[in-house]
């Protein structure tokens, strides 16, 4: 049919069909800034104005849109940004920035009729417009900024409130704390500098992102964004069962559809083991994962894929194809996983490394200091807990995309949307018989990863077709099949045994794990040690003992989710110690206190777990904590949450609201920087004619700004300002090997080597300017303001050394490289607070406020440290409160979309504020320490502290949806 | 087999009630549902008749009533002068921004959903279904047995008396688990709930879950959905009596 549409203005005739939805067409019109996030609207991805109006072109036909004016935020790009953009740049309102230029057409719409809008009116606006990343705070004070801007007023300069001390690192300073608190915007994060920490030129600065202005103007940046001639698209046909044997499979009737170039099954496709969780060499085994298999062991596990003209056409095929199954018994608890009789999920030949198969134990896990049995012999105190957490997703806005495609050279290319580039080509490589040499994979913007990127997820399956059609073909993900086959967070049952001293000393500490990893082990091993580690980290204890179990369920596949293990057990440890605190009748952050670790500390169980653990005897000496702000975060976060409220009963029981009982809740947190002796990172600098630089790194940027950090430590090493800093990431072709965005160790690794490199780069810098400007000595030149200082005063520009390099005199091409692994692991710490309401007659509980201090060493951009920290707690905030996996009888998921499956919108978020708690890292890059992960383990247990605090009841599992909580608060008698 | 096999866009009613006639026929209102439920491979098409150039777009004040056009999105409601206030506020909660300005008050009379609030704002309103053709039919009447096919073109609202709602759900936005929806008028206070029977239901304020016998999921028992309809009943009762 066609059709007639005012595009950004221009009347524009198009052909389309009667089932093209308003996105295709439009993304087909070459207007990319219209994203893909689900099919019925639920994301606001494809937000675009339809006569003025918001609107989602993913639950639109473009049919609906004849005789209409469409507006997208192509129409507001110029070579200078709108002020809407602007606004957006400046405040750091972008992680990803997949969903931004719907946000800004959303901004418009809302300034044309309110142009001085209420914060009600802005979030309502972005209600529309789910975001993963930013919380809405930074969105909300952009839209403000725009408004203010387009009234032609006068904004400041966006950048952290800088606030005293109130301790001097262990005890409290000359402050009172019941001082007035601070006041500023949410979005601005309060930093609490350090002394040791010297004022640098970039490094702690709040640069705007280096990618900014390709996200707020909807540039080509996503892996879908850019078509090759003649892509095929894919199509996976899906297991109907949870456990199921394929006894035959029909593909005549797809192959034979007009239309259709491939058609790939168990079959035709070589039977080659692997494990697709995106880690280091070696995997851990056991490889337990082929293509396409002869059995299917989850709902939603891979049985065929098409390759076919068009997404219709593919679908149809998947239609036509006949599946013969017979129908296995399932298992989804790691309970019943693991009792005799249960379904054997692995029983086939060729998986070996199980630890009991017959038992559906992958793994077996135990690490241990001192000897806990005699430790609880010898406590005054034993208490023992058991917990159960749940089944969540990361839910990033983009979902799984990979285009892969034969070049000229014949040589296979992907473009994904990964986590870890290096990882994806050589776990890809023998998957479709080729050499590793042979494969290029490049990582573009990413919507959104939190670890679910962090897999060889779909790859393979576009490389086989690519390699079947000789054809460019893509496969992306619909929001069902990301639920259903993309990766989640480990459910597990903890148990955690304690022995404590009458005084409050812990004496001894013993956590059994139960880990359910689905039907395939990818990260099983390494998260449920991660969940040890983090279990039994935290506080010094002589005695301490790890024991886990991973058991294969039929359940969607676990995998690495952000936190990685520690979110389950830092639920656990928490609650655990504030049950003690309890108990024992002492203060619990007190009690917490006399037991956390300090400066000086050992971290003593942390090199007895993981890839590359020790036996006990093995180490001359345990890894110890260097910095710790701790004292601090709590300090500071008491006054933001106004602790002292936890001694008023008229505040925790209101008077004029009888149904609701309001309550504060702690916990402590801490984290790691890296994987030591594991992950690696590296970086290519060279100099260009006019004295900036282009900077070569593996590392993986996922919308967490780390292209700007890394660019930050390179430039403040430079003396230049970070708009001389080009970075590109990443491509296994072009840039140095990097592990990937995983770990929390993108900062202090990735931005390590960007040190190391940059220092090379300065010594050559240093040396021709020594000789340009007559200095014997060039170790005292000096770097700053793009020019090179001799101590006399006298100077020469970067870009004379440069053109002098490159064109004059001893020829040479500035560059160098550098990569960098760590033997250390230090952890940064935190201090969660939470503030919530339970109506006691419905049992739902709503939080009114979340405070988190954390100690992220340096933080080299305060803006991106602080919008880190505050999406990381609010998808936090998802795992405690309202997140779940929810499965019918027989395996299937019932709630696979978004608002059956829920997550926090703008208009129903609680306060949250972010301080940065600086110290100095002497072992990070210019001081810093990790900050991407820790904001995910504390929210849990605070809240549920908090429900404690404000109704007693004690809730071992999550999440706090209302029925639980209720049935918490009267327990059936 | 394309999905949807064909798109009409007809200019007056009787051209759009003979489209709809023929076979594996659809109403489309704003698309929300319908699109991506029409665009599901199936063996048998759909061909789609889009609503919106039949003028039923409008809001109009008659009398005590005010008659919404099927085709009024439900993002023009949350601030239009004559809505109610319990209207415009349950307009709100329906959807979020995006999607409220493409649904429309037709599209959630057809679609019936047990959890629409907004739904149980327009019962407790004494709403009535206009219908292409035939006679006004009575919402409780349209949600218990059906549509039959007709074309709605508006819905009509007593527009008199106060409303308030009282709901649980997981997150403040979230879909209601169950809602309570009370307005008190001219004839008393009239009670309507979601989430405890396959549409909203209108229940006795004095002995509200007499006879219901909800669904369970996984975000609320049968049990516990009953308790919610007890506490919220009282608590939306006791509010819209002050």
């Amino acid at each position: 049919m066609n059709i007639t549409v005012t595009i950004n203005g221009a009347a524009t005739a198009i052909e389309c069909e009667p089932f093209d939805t308003l996105l295709a067409v439009l993304r087909r019109q070459g207007l990319v800034s219209v994203r893909y996030g689900s099919d019925t609207g639920e994301t606001g991805a494809s937000a675009v104005l339809v006569d003025g109006r918001l609107v989602n072109t993913d639950c639109m036909l473009a049919a609906q849109a004849d005789g209409h004016e469409v507006v997208t935020v192509e129409a507001f790009n110029t070579a200078e940004l709108h002020p809407i953009q602007a606004a957006f740049v400046a405040v750091g309102a972008m992680q990803s920035g997949y969903s931004t230029p719907a946000t800004i057409l959303g901004t418009w719409a809302l300034l044309q009729e309110h142009p001085d809008p209420s914060e009600e009116q802005i979030r309502d606006m972005l209600s529309g417009i789910l975001d993963r990343e930013t919380a809405y705070v930074k969105p909300v004070e952009a839209v403000e900024r725009a408004a203010a801007l387009l009234r032609d007023e006068a904004t400041e300069p966006f950048g952290p409130l800088v606030l005293p001390p109130m301790t001097d690192g262990r005890n409290p300073v000359d402050v009172d704390p019941a001082d007035a608190r601070p006041t500023a915007s949410p979005a601005v994060p309060r930093l609490i500098p350090s002394r040791d920490v010297p004022e640098m030129a970039v490094v702690g600065k709040p640069e705007v992102k280096v990618d900014a202005i390709r996200l707020a103007k909807g540039n080509p940046a996503f892996t879908d964004d850019f078509e090759a001639r003649g892509q095929l698209v894919a199509k996976v046909l899906r297991s109907p069962h949870a456990h199921a044997r394929i006894v035959a499979i029909d593909d005549s009737a797809a192959v034979a559809l007009p239309g259709v170039h491939a058609v790939l099954h168990h079959e035709n496709t070589p039977r080659i083991k692997y494990a697709s969780g995106g880690q280091s060499w070696p995997n851990p085994h056991p490889y337990d994962q082929v293509s396409f298999d002869d059995k299917v062991r989850h709902v939603g596990d891979r049985v065929a894929a098409v390759a076919a003209e068009t997404a219709e056409i593919a679908e149809e095929a998947l239609r036509l194809i006949e599946v013969t199954y017979e129908v296995l018994p399932a298992v989804y608890d790691e309970l019943e996983a693991m009792a005799d009789g249960a379904p054997v999920i692995h029983d086939e030949d060729d998986t070996t490394d199980i630890h009991d198969r017959d038992r559906n134990i992958v793994h077996h896990i135990e690490a241990q200091r001192g000897d806990v049995d005699a430790g609880f012999a010898a406590a005054e105190h034993v208490f023992e807990q058991t917990f159960r957490v749940h089944q969540v997703q990361q839910v990033p806005i983009e979902n799984h995309i990979s285009v892969a495609w034969l070049d000229s050279d014949e040589r296979m290319v992907v473009r994904t949307a990964t986590q870890v580039p290096f990882h994806t080509r050589r776990m890809l490589a023998p998957l479709i018989g080729m050499e590793i040499k042979d494969v290029r994979v490049i990582k573009p913007r990413i919507g959104g990863g939190f670890g679910a990127k962090q897999e060889m997820l779909i790859e393979d399956i576009a490389a086989h077709l690519a390699l079947a059609t000789r054809r460019p073909v893509k496969l992306e993900l619909t929001r069902e099949e990301e639920f259903m086959s993309s990766r989640t967070r480990h459910p597990q049952t903890l148990t955690f045994k304690t022995g404590v001293a009458d005084d409050g000393t812990l004496v001894s500490q013993e956590l059994r794990i139960i880990g359910n990893t689905g039907p395939y082990g990818t990260h099983a091993y390494t998260v449920q040690t991660v969940s040890g580690l983090r279990g039994l980290t935290s506080y010094n204890c002589p005695n301490k003992k790890f024991d886990c179990d991973v058991v294969y369920t039929n359940i969607p596949v676990p995998g690495a989710y952000r936190g990685y293990g520690a979110p389950q057990a830092e639920f656990a440890l928490e609650a655990h110690m504030e049950d003690i605190a309890h108990e024992l009748g002492i203060d619990p952050i007190e009690f917490r206190r006399k037991n956390w670790v300090v400066v000086g500390s050992e971290l003593d169980i942390a090199p007895h777990l993981g890839e590359r653990s020790v036996e006990e005897g093995e180490l001359d000496e345990y890894p110890k904590v260097m910095s710790n702000g701790i004292e601090e975060c709590v300090a500071q976060g008491r006054r933001a949450i106004e602790w002292h409220r936890t001694a008023d009963p008229a505040w925790t029981t209101p008077p004029d609201r009888p149904n609701i009982r309001r309550g504060l809740g702690f916990a402590f947190c801490m984290h790691g920087t890296a994987i030591p002796f594991l992950d690696m990172g590296g970086c290519s600098i060279k100099i260009n004619d006019d004295g900036s630089f282009n900077m070569l790194i593996g590392a993986t940027d996922l919308g967490t700004g780390a292209d700007t950090v890394i660019g930050q430590i390179a430039a403040e090493v430079l003396g230049v300002p970070l708009d001389d800093i080009k970075v590109y990431s990443s491509d296994t072709d072009m840039t140095p090997f990097d592990t990937g965005a995983y770990a929390s160790s993108t900062t202090y690794i990735s931005g390590t080597a960007a040190k190391l490199a940059a220092e090379k780069v300065r010594e050559r810098l240093k040396e021709r300017a020594a000789k340009l400007l007559g200095v014997e000595v060039p170790c005292t030149i000096e770097l700053r303001d793009k020019r090179a200082w001799a101590p006399d005063g006298s100077s020469v520009s970067l870009e004379e050394i440069a053109l002098d390099s490159l064109h004059m005199d001893e020829h040479e091409q500035i560059m160098g490289t550098a990569s960098y692994v760590s033997p250390d692991c230090p952890p940064p710490f935190a201090a969660q607070f939470a503030e919530i309401e339970v109506d006691v007659d419905t049992g739902q509980v709503t939080v009114v406020k979340l405070v988190m201090a954390v100690d992220c060493g340096v933080a080299i951009n305060p803006v991106t440290a602080s919008g880190q920290v505050e999406g990381g707690m609010i998808q936090a905030l998802g795992y405690a409160h309202c997140e779940e996996f929810a499965f019918d009888d027989d395996g299937r998921m019932v709630n696979a979309a978004l608002g059956p499956y829920k997550i926090y919108r703008a208009d129903e978020m609680p306060e949250t504020e972010v301080y940065l708690i600086q110290t100095m890292e002497d072992s990070g890059p210019f001081g810093a320490k990790a900050v991407a992960e820790i904001p995910k383990d504390g929210v849990a247990p605070a809240i549920r502290n908090a429900i404690r605090h404000a109704t007693g009841a004690r809730i071992d599992d999550l999440p706090f949806t209302p029925e639980r909580v209720w049935n918490a608060l009267h327990p059936p008698t | 087999m394309p999905s949807v096999l064909a798109y009409h866009r007809p200019g007056n009613l009787d051209e759009a009630s003979t489209l709809l006639a023929g076979d594996n026929r659809r109403a489309l209102g704003g698309g929300t549902v319908v699109v991506p439920d029409s665009r599901v491979q199936r063996d048998v098409g759909v061909e789609l008749v889009d609503l919106q150039a039949l003028g039923l777009d409008g809001i109009e004040s008659d009398g005590d009533r005010v008659v919404m056009g099927a085709m009024v999105r439900l993002g023009e409601l949350t601030t239009h002068e004559l809505a109610p206030a319990l209207l415009r506020d349950l307009a709100r909660r329906e959807l979020p921004s995006a999607l409220r300005n493409q649904a429309t008050i037709g599209g959630t009379v057809a679609l019936a959903e047990s959890s629409s609030v907004l739904l149980a704002g327009l019962l407790v309103h004494d709403a009535q279904v206009m219908l292409h053709g035939s006679t006004g039919r009575q919402l409780d009447d349209v949600l218990a047995s059906g549509l039959d096919g007709g074309i709605i073109t508006a819905v009509s609202i007593d527009s008199t008396g106060h409303g308030a709602i009282a709901a649980t759900g997981r997150t403040p936005a979230d879909e209601p688990i169950v809602a309570a929806v009370a307005r008190t008028g001219a004839d008393g206070v009239r009670l309507v709930l979601t989430g405890v029977a396959p549409t909203p239901i209108q229940v006795d304020p004095a002995d509200p879950t007499a006879g219901l016998s909800p669904i369970g999921d996984f975000r609320g028992s049968v049990d516990y959905r009953l308790h919610l309809a007890a506490v919220l009943s009282a608590r939306v009762v006791e509010e819209v009596a002050s």
